[in-house]
């Protein structure tokens, strides 16, 4: 069977399966690197403003989450979080093994892996912020809160696009490894369809088909978004 | 000026301290409404740091500072460095004393008019359209209302300094401050600054500039004062101190920066 | 709560696999910059086939995750056995170690051109113009100058994609290889005591990363000796980037 007729959208193809296995991707990737935001926001803010000890454990965050392998963390989550809910229902009364879902385990372990990627994103944004630009907001008045939020976010978020594109596609190529969880992600529907049909080559190069058009199209759009962000900063 | 009027602004023995460097070690000034004030001084003599002061974006060891009679509350903080007691006062005060600075800091994410109507619209809570219409009768008094929607890094420096006039004079201040204002610019762009400076002494404006033109100070400015290592040398009308100096460091300043 | 005699167990079990994790970084990242030169080469030939096929092979290795890779090397390409079996190939693909290897090696060489392509790019023209001023040859010139000058801009970001490969060879163990990543998996589901094992392994791969960083920085160090000796003390350097507004 030719790999078009074995993707197609129809009743007998795997098109539509595939199709929503991407979704489920981009859904537990964009989970993950929401919750990578507010860790990574948090822990920058720790980094440029907290006392030694938690600017040192700020530090130990980052250098562990980007020193260990990502599917250790997911096994982590996955197993770990397992035996935390279980022990906490076994409080309760006798209730045996509770599973945590493969996709909070996934996108957590994207989230804290990914928040370590985004506080260093974030941090660097900060110190690229032009401090008279910050004095002049003071000096009309505005106070912390209205500083933050019309001067300093805008600028740091700015800064931050092209960083932040890097780490949205780590985290989408991270989720590929959420599959050992079992949740159906593409490289998990690739897995099903190559099984049934004996066929592996043309469902993993589907797959990679896909993740590249993923990959493709979100790093276009966060260059439309940067050129748009840097419209005053540089010259048309 | 009558006795009777409060001061726009009076300070009273201010002293800071960056480290070891005693940057101001008791000025004593004082400006009535109306007044255009040309502070003079070498490098380092602390020019920049008092008028930062002013506005507290330096917070001074000691001295008092009062803005249209009221007292900027200071109190002393964790070890031992004074703070603004209440910083909703600050903010409050920031926005009645408006401040144009060297490098223009215009908001590089905002155009031109963004920049002119931010501090109205989020801190004075003005109604936009209103704020609109003044800030673009402020463009055209600036000259450059054609390049309103412009941002920052499209505009000579002349043009920045000029919308960060702009910016400044839409809080409708009591008391502008400018730290050396045309510092940064090209020669040729100077004069374009000074001109619309000039036509704001000649509104009445209360004025402080940091400056190094001469030709400002003795035309423009009612009052000169001369700072010389953190401390007032020289006080007066242009038409005085410059004829007939007391201070001789003063003399020397004005035969060097002819 | 923590067992120590049992993390101790641990430990000594994950050591086991250490040997196949540094086996398959050590062997990747040689291969893979083999691989990188000649892609960085393509890219610089202005051969415009040559230029099309490695900005190709750049765009599809890095825009696909490396399972995704190591899965159609390793599963995708037994539909092929057949033809493979006829090309005497089959040996090598049959095998997840070789497979492991060949994914590793092609994903890491595609970031790795990247970084040379870079380093090749930073060399300021004017020290190239200099040195054919001298009369070097072609090949000269990269020996001697483009190459050094290159290499050391490059360090830094090869240093990180090292220990991006250190990382990356845990995925090997998806398809049984029992590397340190195999060996807690295994652990795991044997005694289902995640956190000790993950503090265990994680450790490991710790140590070895700091180990990397160090030798890079040591490199680093001894291969920038002129920007060591300042001849001012107490020179202040402006940072790098600076925003475009503090004129």
């Amino acid at each position: 069977m030719s790999i078009f007729s074995l993707m197609s959208l129809g009743p007998d193809g795997w098109g539509l399966a595939m199709l929503a296995a991407a979704g489920v991707t981009l859904s537990v990737a964009a989970c993950g690197f929401v919750i990578g935001s507010v860790i990574g926001a948090f822990v920058a803010w720790v980094k440029l403003s907290g006392g030694a000890l938690a600017r040192a454990a700020a530090d130990a965050y980052t250098t562990v989450l980007r020193g260990i392998p990502d599917l250790l963390i997911i096994y982590l989550f996955y197993f770990g979080g397992s035996a935390l809910l279980s022990s906490i229902a076994a409080l309760f009364g006798p209730g045996g093994f509770v599973g945590v879902s493969g996709f909070a385990a996934g996108a957590a372990a994207i989230g804290i892996i990914s928040g370590a990627y985004q506080s260093e994103v974030f941090r660097g944004a900060y110190t690229a912020l032009s401090r008279g630009e910050i004095e002049a907001a003071k000096s009309v008045g505005m106070h912390r809160a209205l500083l933050f939020r019309r001067i300093i976010a805008p600028q740091v978020l700015r800064y931050a696009i092209p960083g932040l594109g890097n780490v949205w596609q780590l985290a989408l190529k991270e989720s590929a490894l959420v599959s050992v969880t079992g949740l159906v992600e593409l490289l998990r529907q690739s897995a099903i369809g190559a099984g049934s049909t004996r066929e592996p080559f043309s469902f993993y190069l589907a797959a990679a088909v896909l993740y590249l058009a993923i990959t493709t199209v979100s790093s276009w759009g966060f260059r439309r978004a940067e050129s748009y962000s840097m419209r005053g900063v540089r010259r048309t | 000026m009558t006795l009777l009027s409060t001061p726009a602004v009076s300070i009273r023995d201010l002293r800071k301290s960056f480290g070891a460097l005693e940057v101001l070690r008791g000025i004593s000034l004082s400006a009535a409404e109306g007044q255009v004030i040309s502070i003079l001084g070498s490098s380092g003599s602390g020019k920049s740091t008092m008028l930062r002061c002013i506005n507290m974006l330096e917070t001074p060891d000691a001295g008092e500072i009062a803005i249209g009679g009221e007292v900027i509350a200071l109190r002393k903080g964790r070890r031992g460095r004074t703070e603004p007691a209440d910083r909703a006062q600050v903010d409050r005060i920031r926005s009645r004393v408006a401040m144009v600075f060297q490098s223009f800091n215009l908001w590089s994410h905002m155009t031109v008019l963004e920049n002119v109507i931010e501090a109205p619209i989020h801190v004075q809570k003005r109604p936009r359209a209103e704020c609109i219409e003044e800030a673009e009768a402020l463009l055209a008094k600036v000259g450059i209302v054609d390049k309103r929607n412009h941002y920052p890094a499209h505009l000579s420096g002349g043009q920045q300094q000029r919308a960060a006039i702009a910016r400044a004079l839409a809080m409708k201040p009591k008391l502008m401050l400018f730290d050396e204002p045309t510092s940064a610019l090209d020669p040729e762009l100077v004069g374009e600054v000074l001109r619309v400076m000039r036509s704001l002494a000649e509104e009445g404006r209360t004025m402080l500039v940091v400056t190094h033109e001469m030709g400002f100070a003795r035309d423009v400015s009612s009052r000169v004062v001369f700072l010389h290592k953190g401390m007032v040398e020289e006080d007066g009308p242009p038409g005085e101190v410059f004829i007939a100096p007391t201070s001789p460091r003063f003399r020397q300043f004005i035969s060097e920066h002819h | 709560m923590i067992d120590a005699a049992f993390m101790g167990e641990t430990f000594l079990k994950l050591l086991e696999g250490l040997p196949l994790t540094l086996k398959l970084t050590f062997s990747s990242v040689s291969l893979g910059l083999l691989v990188a030169m000649l892609l960085a080469a393509m890219r610089l030939s202005g051969v415009w086939l040559l230029d099309g096929f490695a900005r190709g092979y750049v765009f599809v290795f890095r825009g696909t995750p490396l399972l995704v890779q190591i899965f159609l090397i390793y599963y995708g390409l037994g539909q092929f056995r057949p033809e493979l079996q006829a090309m005497n190939l089959w040996g090598f693909f049959r095998e997840p170690y070789w497979c492991a290897l060949l994914a590793l090696t092609l994903n890491t060489a595609a970031y790795v051109s990247e970084i040379l392509r870079g380093g090749l790019q930073s060399v300021p023209l004017g020290q190239i113009e200099a040195a054919r001023a001298c009369g070097m040859s072609q090949f000269l010139l990269y020996r001697r100058i483009i190459a050094p000058i290159a290499f050391r801009q490059a360090l830094p970001g090869y240093g990180n994609e090292i220990i991006l490969m250190v990382k990356a060879t845990s995925l090997a163990s998806i398809i049984t290889m029992m590397e340190v990543t195999g060996i807690a998996h295994k652990l795991i589901s044997q005694t289902f005591r995640a956190i000790e094992i993950f503090i265990c392994a994680g450790a490991i791969y710790l140590i070895l990363n700091f180990l990397v960083t160090r030798a890079i920085q040591a490199l680093e160090h001894r291969l920038s000796p002129h920007l060591r000796q300042a001849p001012v003390p107490a020179q202040r350097l402006e940072p790098a980037m600076s925003s475009g507004d503090d004129r």
